[in-house]
């Protein structure tokens, strides 16, 4: 059963690679830019110009970039997509796939951390609030929720380093790192096995660099969560009101199980839909927590797609996106397998 | 699942046969107004960034002497980051502006160019409403439309559309924003094409689920039964009843559109300096943070806030009552 | 409080429960306080069953609920006292009430799906609310659910046991539901319309069962339910309520024989006039040898199946004819097929194959816009009545719609036209700005009829136009329909799984089972000598109001094995459709296909030992 739900998604999540690969690929080349001329600039001789784009391959049909990107038919050294190549950068010159490698891991680490400390936060927020509505408990759990569902998180997080940062190091406190980066440059960074940066410090007993790492995670993940929260909380809190109105509490109630067992079916039953709601979340913070890397200089997959756009570097972008969509995909997945372990209606 | 009203509300039928059940309609909004308290300051707020917006616009376009910036957002005044006055001496400053004709105070301070914060803060509406809601009508008209289609009539070919629409919804938001605004330009309108192609899909959504949980309803199949041809049936019964979700979402995306045109800004892929623009702003005061220039990121960034935060509450007002 | 401080007197009586001057009262949003239950007082006597009847929202669930001491929030119990064995429930510490709910006092309720959590097995259901009442280890708990099970009569309880809700029919939702009431041998069963939405032969299956239950526990019943039948056949007392009131409370046989209050009179107005002259002149007359109106010619329609090659089987070949001014009743359970074949008279739903003609006319060979155009003569009234009219229409947008569409009249001729419309079928004028939110169900099941006459048809499909009213309603929308076709001489299709009101209006009856018709044949035939056993089941399945042949004093309580297998190509049975449930089955039956064949009485029926003189036909028991 299982096995067949995972492969079945599994082709559908090729099929929609494929889409989103394609799509990519002609939009970028749709829209009126011009990415030779930023590459030698605007005052090029047009030999130059020619040779440049030669090089690139963009003095090509589309069709043919095409099959040159995918790597069949191809009329260009060198491998494509379908052999697993992403391509060199045009920029860094470097095979895009190893700078992703690097890059993604910095972003999945610390969106993790901040889902999973949000979601921890929200449920006994939205238990305390559903259980006593139109309460105090209530009223705070719901503006914070609608609040911060929607919030500027870029700014909210230059506010955080004002504050932590500037503002407890001119009143002397013990103060948040600047946000410049993952480590204090003085620390000796850990040999990279997940990528994770406090995973990896403890894999290699180096305690000074999970600290400062951890030091460096906390500003942050502190936004994140900060900006997340709200709408976790907002859906838990709508999820458990209406299972606590439902006829199988009000029945549960009636043949008499103690509350704390009638508490425990209202949970249960609340907290199925709004995994679904942090697996999107996971799939748009991995495109999206852009400006918070920039804030931090974290330097992850956002910093590096912001790079590649404002570049033009076409091969990069398509990369990009295809490893983000590929994450995300997975992502969804592995929700869906734990909806179904709590859910029986969920079928495979 | 479903969700049983308590019997006792559902029906108290007085002997007339009519029912009664606590009416809502139009009217209702002025007296939500002026009950709720979350939905009477967002809708003031939005209301006042309308404003802000339109006195700029007129003034930019019409050449209207409706500008009411101190200042002219654009030009520099050569003094350069000046802090805002201390909040003792703005009572002082007000009266000595309004009555005695002195030249203004830079209320929220300058930036490291030179430019008048507060001037910038409040004509930046002319940008980032105007996109934010062009964005969302665009987007929620054309999603409405699609959604409506593909809902009412299921076949091959509006099959594919949903894929499409699917495929569009699976992308990352903000890369796709970037990537589109940044290839094509940076243009005002090019982020508003942008934006309505990235919401686009959301609208598609909801309104083709509306429209097929409203098709299997009784009124439909009656609406048919009548002797309405396919094409009635579509516009004058299905269409009406599904609306109801899109307007509610409207409400939202607005707020988010408002997000997304100010974080690109922010990463450096919208509008380009110096136009008047809350994301921008923060972004060019970014740097001066940890310098301890605070005034120029804040100001812009509670107008954002405030803003989004009305948006929201005006769009949960409205679902409570009619989602 | 302690238990022992609110000990009362009435705790010598030998009353099971007592409940004085029970108040519940509904805080609404803008509005004064609704008293959803108002002095309510019922005194409960070991092993009696008693009936609580009434319409939808008067109170009698909420009734129900105090009895247990429970409000659904946000109500609240504004006074009274309900003592069970002498302490008062509702002063009780909450811990001691719920020690009582679901161990001395069990509950069962409508929705019975939706009253078993999703998540977790049924048999873990059972388990848990024997665990909070017993002292058992896990393990005696399940063997106890699995034990339940089999006494609440589900088959293989070892299986059901681990299932799921969703993966249950009503049915068997229901008898979990049981199976939890009464697992701890409670004293009281509060029983809340728990056959709401069940078919007629499994709720005679569910009942009889929950009979036989309590009847060996000698637990005291109380029964919530709008159903006549259900009062007259398994109650000895009956309270009625109305508008929050008790308005009467009796005997059954009283009852049935006298009501007292002007509103038990009206609810039972059908029953007591159906042999009166008053419905003896409101009866068309129709006369037999003319030429049918619509004629039926093995009307078939499968549905097929996302990703499969096999069909679902709606309608299987179905044949029959109506005449001018009759009332043709189409009869059956759920996924009889009885609602496609409506539909598909109509078009709603394109039939896959057969024919139907109306008057000479071959209606499946029109284009879908030509038959558009003969809309104005063929009309439906669907079942729902709030769902059928756009919410957003008045009573004249909806009224005007098909006079624009089919009519070539003046607008001072169409309002004309409304107002008389309006009239006919007893509309107030003043409404005529009202949505239909604002209109009680009768009345908005009036604006339906309205509109199906506007364009005055020949023939109106009523899809169980009374299921979703009160009985009072129904007796008025009954009466309105037989006017209308006197006056106006429209024939109708009447599809109704209520045979009480099919009975009352009907010329001739189409018994349906498993998309095939079983049985035609005038009123008087299918329902006094119903000749094919799944027809002979339905009748003796379905409970007619009558006190003087209860169901419980039966010898035989004859009803049908197993449930409705679903109409799937490779789950049909091979041979006759009611091999497997039948009670007169043989051998023969299992490989052979069933015709519909006329025997010597005219009429027709669809099994070889009926047709060929095996089966004697004889009266039916159910009335």
């Amino acid at each position: 059963m299982l096995l067949r739900f995972v492969t079945r998604r599994l082709a559908v999540a090729i099929i929609q690679l494929i889409g989103i690969s394609l799509f990519v690929f002609f939009m970028i080349r749709i829209l009126p830019a011009d990415p030779v001329a930023r590459l030698v600039g605007l005052n090029a001789t047009k030999e130059a110009y020619d040779l440049a784009a030669h090089n690139l391959g963009l003095d090509q049909p589309w069709g043919q970039q095409l099959l040159n990107y995918l790597g069949i038919y191809s009329n260009r050294p060198g491998d494509g997509v379908l052999q697993g190549d992403l391509g060199d950068s045009w920029v860094t010159s470097a095979p895009i796939l190893e700078e992703l490698v690097r890059f993604l891991p910095i972003t999945l680490e610390f969106i993790t951390y901040a889902l999973l400390i949000a979601f921890l936060i929200a449920v006994p927020m939205a238990m305390a609030a559903a259980t006593k509505p139109g309460k105090t408990a209530d009223r705070v759990t719901f503006v914070w929720g609608l609040f911060a569902g929607a919030q500027p998180e870029f700014w909210w997080g230059l506010m955080f380093v004002f504050f932590f940062f500037f503002q407890f190091h001119e009143w002397g406190f013990p103060s948040a790192p600047a946000p410049l980066g993952r480590l204090n440059p003085m620390v000796s960074e850990p040999h990279t096995i997940t990528g994770f940066i406090l995973i990896d410090s403890l894999l290699a007993g180096n305690f000074r660099a999970f600290l400062d790492g951890a030091h460096h995670l906390m500003l942050p993940v502190f936004t994140l969560v900060f900006v997340v929260s709200g709408a976790i909380i907002k859906m838990l809190r709508q999820n458990m009101i209406r299972v606590l109105q439902s006829d199988y509490i009000l029945y549960a109630r009636s043949a008499g199980l103690p509350s704390r067992q009638v508490g425990f079916y209202a949970m249960r039953a609340a907290m199925a839909p709004a995994m679904t709601l942090v697996g999107i979340f996971y799939g748009f913070l991995l495109g999206g927590a852009v400006p918070i890397e920039l804030i931090y200089s974290l330097g992850g997959i956002g910093e590096y797609s912001i790079r590649s756009i404002l570049a033009f570097d076409y091969p990069a972008i398509q990369g990009t996106v295809l490893i983000i969509a590929m994450v995300s995909l997975l992502i969804y997945l592995v929700i869906d397998i734990l909806h179904a372990a709590i859910d029986p209606r969920v079928t495979f | 699942m479903t969700i049983t009203p308590g019997p006792q509300v559902a029906a108290t039928a007085d002997a007339s046969g009519v029912v009664v059940i606590p009416k809502r309609r139009r009217i209702d909004i002025w007296r939500k107004y002026k009950e709720e308290k979350l939905f009477a300051f967002g809708c003031t707020m939005v209301a006042i960034m309308l404003l802000l917006a339109l006195c700029e616009i007129l003034h930019l376009e019409l050449g209207l002497p409706t500008r009411i910036t101190p200042y002219d957002p654009n030009f520099a005044t050569g003094n350069v980051s000046v802090p805002p006055p201390p909040l003792a001496d703005w009572p002082g400053l007000l009266v000595d502006t309004i009555f005695n004709g002195a030249k203004p105070p830079h209320w929220f301070g300058t930036d490291n160019s030179g430019l008048d914060v507060f001037s910038r803060t409040i004509a930046a509406p002319r940008t980032d409403m105007t996109i934010a809601l062009v964005a969302a009508l665009v987007s929620m008209l054309l999603g409405t439309f699609v959604g409506l289609i593909c809902g009412f009539y299921r076949n091959i070919a509006t099959e594919v559309v949903m894929r499409i629409s699917d495929l569009l919804q699976s992308f990352p938001v903000f890369i796709t924003a970037m990537v589109l605004v940044a290839l094509s330009g940076r243009q005002v309108w090019n982020i508003v094409l942008a934006l309505a192609i990235v919401y686009a899909p959301i609208f598609v959504r909801l309104t083709r689920a509306e429209v097929m949980s409203q098709s299997v309803r009784g009124y439909v199949e009656s609406a048919r039964a009548v002797g309405n041809p396919e094409w009635k049936v579509a516009f004058r019964h299905v269409l009406p009843n599904s609306l109801i979700p899109s307007l509610i979402q409207v409400s939202s995306t607005i707020g988010f559109a408002i997000l997304l045109t100010s974080g690109l800004s922010f990463v450096g892929a919208g509008v380009r300096p110096p136009t008047p623009e809350w994301g921008l702003m923060i972004s060019l005061g970014a740097p001066q943070i940890i310098l301890g220039e605070w005034w120029q990121s804040i100001f812009p960034g509670v107008a954002i806030s405030l803003t989004v935060f009305s948006f929201a509450a005006v769009g949960h007002g409205l679902e409570e009552d009619y989602g | 409080m302690s238990v022992q401080e609110i000990v009362r007197p009435a705790a010598a009586s030998n009353l099971v429960m007592e409940a004085r001057n029970v108040t519940v009262r509904f805080p609404i949003e803008d509005a004064p306080e609704v008293t959803a239950v108002n002095n309510f007082s019922i005194q409960i006597k070991p092993g009696e069953f008693i009936g609580i009847m009434g319409e939808p929202g008067c109170g009698k669930s909420v009734a129900a609920q105090a009895l247990l001491g429970l409000v659904r929030p946000p109500g609240y119990l504004a006074s009274g006292e309900v003592l069970f064995q002498g302490h008062d429930l509702l002063k009780m510490d909450p811990e001691e009430s719920r020690k009582l709910r679901g161990k001395d006092i069990g509950m069962i309720v409508q929705n019975p799906r939706y009253s078993l959590h999703p998540m977790y097995r049924v048999g873990q259901q059972i388990a848990k609310v024997y665990r909070a009442h017993n002292p058992v280890t896990k393990q005696e708990a399940w063997d106890h659910a699995i034990a339940m099970l089999r006494m609440v009569g589900i088959n293989d309880p070892e299986r059901r046991a681990n299932a799921y809700a969703h993966e249950l029919s009503s049915g068997m939702a229901q008898r979990v539901l049981i199976a939890i009431a009464l697992s701890s041998k409670p004293k009281l069963l509060i029983a809340d319309e728990p056959t709401s939405g069940l078919d007629v032969t499994i709720q005679a299956q569910f009942l009889d069962q929950m009979w036989e239950n309590v009847r060996q526990t000698n637990a005291a019943v109380v029964l919530v339910t709008q159903d006549l039948g259900i009062v007259a056949n398994y109650c000895d007392r009956v309270l009625i309520m109305h508008k929050g009131s008790v308005v009467e409370q009796a005997d059954v046989h009283s009852f049935f024989r006298s009501p007292n209050h002007e509103y038990s009179r009206a609810i039972l107005a059908l029953q007591r006039e159906e042999t009166s002259e008053e419905r003896n002149t409101r009866e068309v007359k129709v006369d037999s040898t003319s030429k049918p109106l619509i004629k039926v010619d093995k009307l078939t329609k499968l549905f097929p199946i996302r990703r499969s090659e096999s069909k679902v089987h709606a309608v299987d070949g179905a044949s029959f004819e109506i005449r001018p001014g009759e009332c043709l009743g189409l009869v059956g359970e759920s996924g009889s097929g009885k609602t496609t074949a409506g539909r598909c008279l109509l078009r709603l739903v394109e039939p896959t194959s057969g024919d139907i003609f109306y008057r000479d006319l071959n209606l499946s060979k029109l284009t879908r816009d030509e038959f558009r155009k003969k809309r104005d003569k063929l009309q439906i009234v669907f079942q729902d009545p709030l769902d059928s009219l756009n919410p957003r229409w008045t009573v004249e947008q909806c009224l005007m719609e098909p006079l624009n569409l089919h009519s070539t009249m003046t607008a001072e001729q169409k309002r004309a036209r409304m107002q008389e419309l309006m009239q006919l079928v007893g509309i107030d004028p003043g409404q005529i700005h009202a949505l239909p939110k604002e209109m009680s169900a009768g009345r908005q099941q009036r604006v339906s009829i309205a509109r199906a006459i506007a364009t005055n048809p020949d023939f109106i499909v009523l899809d169980e136009p009374t299921s979703a009213l009160t009985p009072e309603t129904t007796a008025e929308i009954i009466r309105l329909l037989m006017d209308l076709s006197r006056k106006l001489g429209i024939a109708y299709l009447f599809i109704s799984h209520d045979l009480t009101t099919v009975k009352y209006i009907c010329h001739r009856v189409v018994v349906m089972y498993l998309g095939q018709v079983v049985e035609v044949g005038t009123k008087d035939q299918v329902f006094n000598t119903p000749a094919h056993p799944y027809a002979k089941a339905l009748l003796s399945s379905h409970l007619f109001p009558n006190v003087e042949n209860r169901r419980v004093d039966r010898a035989v309580r004859e009803t049908l094995q197993g449930e409705i297998p679903s109409p799937i190509t490779e789950r049909l049975p091979k041979g006759c459709y009611l091999y497997g449930r039948c009670p007169s089955q043989k051998d023969r039956c299992k490989a052979e296909k069933q015709e519909l064949k006329t025997i010597g009485d005219g009429r027709q029926v669809r099994c070889w030992r009926v047709a060929e003189g095996d089966l004697p036909i004889e009266v039916a028991v159910g009335h």
